[in-house]
């Protein structure tokens, strides 16, 4: 039929089938809209512990909405209940999706029983930035902090996650890792479950 | 070993927002840097006008006796030139390899002010092994 | 450089490094989130969305011109018809279509037939007014104004109002020549 547009016609986003998660845009495009998102950030704060909060805000954002994609569509409606299985799943799966990849280690903290630690060589939003030098220890990382904190208290797992980097042997640039300290009410439930 | 011995970022209104020596021989000041910046800027300024070609976009190689200047300029007006022993081949390639580089570390670094002096780290170490690459290139012919 | 056929933004979207469109999304969301947050009017956030775009343009313009190696576009047709083919399918993998051009040249419609900013997307009622995409806009209006173009950019149609498509006018005000000499008091 001549004129009749092969435009899809407008459905309620609840209505349309949820996509696979296939689908990719340039990763320049996303470091382009990280940059602004950071350069507004900037705009609205006072010292860098702010900025840091704020762009751990948006993160979470980004978190709880994945958890819920994820266990929808990766694992039939079901999510993990227990410490080293949700830790495991952020390692894996949400890394997997958001970045590409599995993270390069999930450690246990070895001072503290509550703390654990993702680390990546070369986290994807650092991929491009490089922090002036009177900035001192940002790490724009705090957004991806913010996005495994949003997993984790979405998931009944309340915690305080922040992003560090690391300096390694032998490498020019140091490493980010994602420290995460669980709230006492996650390790005693962990307790009781034994 | 055809050796290079400086690179130059101008922005569009001439500032030098990037200066970097590779050679041993003829280091200069920032003074000097500065005004061979300006002094360039104005110079392919002038051979666009001057040029009998229609829609010619400036001086592309300058041949001295002592060196070569390797210029590029892309459509938005920032100028990457680079100062190289006479004869040194292949500096369009490592123009546009650096153009690269210049969108990837400098333009999408939220601390990054445009138009002004780039202080980027990560800029500086890919710059270096590009540099470095290129004469492990050249080496190689 | 004329457009190299349709399938020249392809060749390059399949050679640059890619990141799951769901990471891309779920970013500019909370950025949205973010200024109606600080900002609270919609009318604010608009605004807010293109000059962000705007600043995003200026940058990724070069991006653009580095990766995909045209050179420069004869008329404003070839233009639009870069934006669309090469643009939007470089950075964001989808394709645009241009329509609409006016009789002399300096209008016309780029028209999305996908757009990964929406996925996952409802407007509530108190957001009726938010151009949800606006960063599009402030997007091209810069990266053009970077290589002597004075555009205005506004949505002709958007999904999340009922549209049965995303189409964005856009309108050549001026051509500035980059020509020397600069006169003296600039």
């Amino acid at each position: 039929m001549i004129g009749v547009s092969k435009m899809k016609p407008y459905t309620n986003v609840l209505d349309r089938p949820l996509s696979k998660g296939k689908l990719e845009v340039s990763l320049s495009a996303f470091a382009f809209l990280f940059s602004e998102l950071v350069q507004y950030n900037q705009t609205q704060v006072d010292n860098i512990a702010e900025l840091e909060r704020r762009l751990e805000d948006a993160g979470y954002a980004v978190g709880a909405r994945v958890l819920e994609l994820l266990c929808h569509r990766d694992k039939g409606n079901r999510r993990e209940t227990r410490l080293l299985g949700i830790l495991s799943f952020v390692h894996s799966t949400v890394w997997k999706v958001l970045f590409g990849k599995v993270a390069d280690s999930l450690e246990k903290g070895t001072e503290h029983d509550d703390e654990y630690m993702i680390s990546e060589k070369e986290l994807l939003v650092n991929r491009f930035i490089s922090i002036p030098k009177d900035m001192g220890t940002f790490n724009c990382g705090a957004f991806v902090a913010g996005i495994v904190r949003g997993v984790l208290d979405s998931a009944g797992f309340p915690a305080i996650v922040t992003a560090h980097f690391v300096p390694m042997d032998g490498q020019q640039r140091p490493r980010t890792t994602i420290l995460i300290k669980f709230a006492e009410e996650v390790l005693q439930r962990e307790a009781r479950l034994g | 070993m055809a050796a290079i011995y400086s690179l130059y970022i101008i922005n569009k209104s001439g500032g030098l927002i990037f200066y970097k020596d590779y050679g041993s021989s003829g280091r200069m000041d920032t003074n000097d840097s500065l005004r061979v910046a300006s002094l360039w800027h104005s110079m392919h300024a002038i051979s666009q006008q001057l040029s009998p070609t229609t829609g010619c976009q400036g001086i592309e190689l300058l041949e001295a006796d002592t060196f070569d200047l390797h210029c590029f300029q892309s459509l938005t007006g920032t100028k990457f030139f680079v100062v190289s022993e006479p004869g040194t081949q292949h500096m369009d390639n490592l123009l546009k390899v650096i153009y690269e580089l210049y969108t990837d570390y400098v333009l999408k670094n939220p601390f990054y002010e445009m138009e002004m002096p780039i202080r980027c780290d990560l800029f500086d170490i890919n710059l270096t092994q590009a540099i470095q690459k290129d004469r492990v290139a050249l080496l190689g012919r | 450089m004329a457009p190299a056929g349709p399938r020249f933004g392809d060749a390059i979207f399949a050679n640059v490094e890619r990141v799951n469109a769901e990471l891309f999304t779920l970013t500019y969301g909370a950025i949205v989130r973010q200024l109606l947050t600080d900002l609270e009017e919609v009318e604010e956030v608009n605004k807010q969305l293109d000059q962000m775009g705007y600043n995003i343009g200026i940058r990724l313009i070069d991006e653009f011109l580095a990766k995909s190696n045209v050179s420069r576009c004869v008329d404003f047709k070839e233009t639009a018809e870069m934006i669309a083919k090469v643009g939007f399918k470089m950075f964001l993998g989808v394709s645009a279509s241009v329509t609409n051009w006016d009789a002399d040249g300096t209008c016309c419609g780029i028209v999305l037939e996908d757009n990964p900013l929406v996925d996952f997307v409802e407007l509530p009622d108190t957001c009726q007014g938010l151009y949800y995409c606006n960063i599009l806009s402030g997007v091209i209006r810069g990266a053009l104004e970077m290589v002597s173009m004075k555009t205005e950019i506004t949505w002709v149609r958007d999904m999340l109002r009922g549209d049965d498509a995303f189409e964005l006018q856009v309108k050549l005000l001026k051509q500035v020549p980059e020509e020397y000499p600069y006169k003296d008091d600039e």
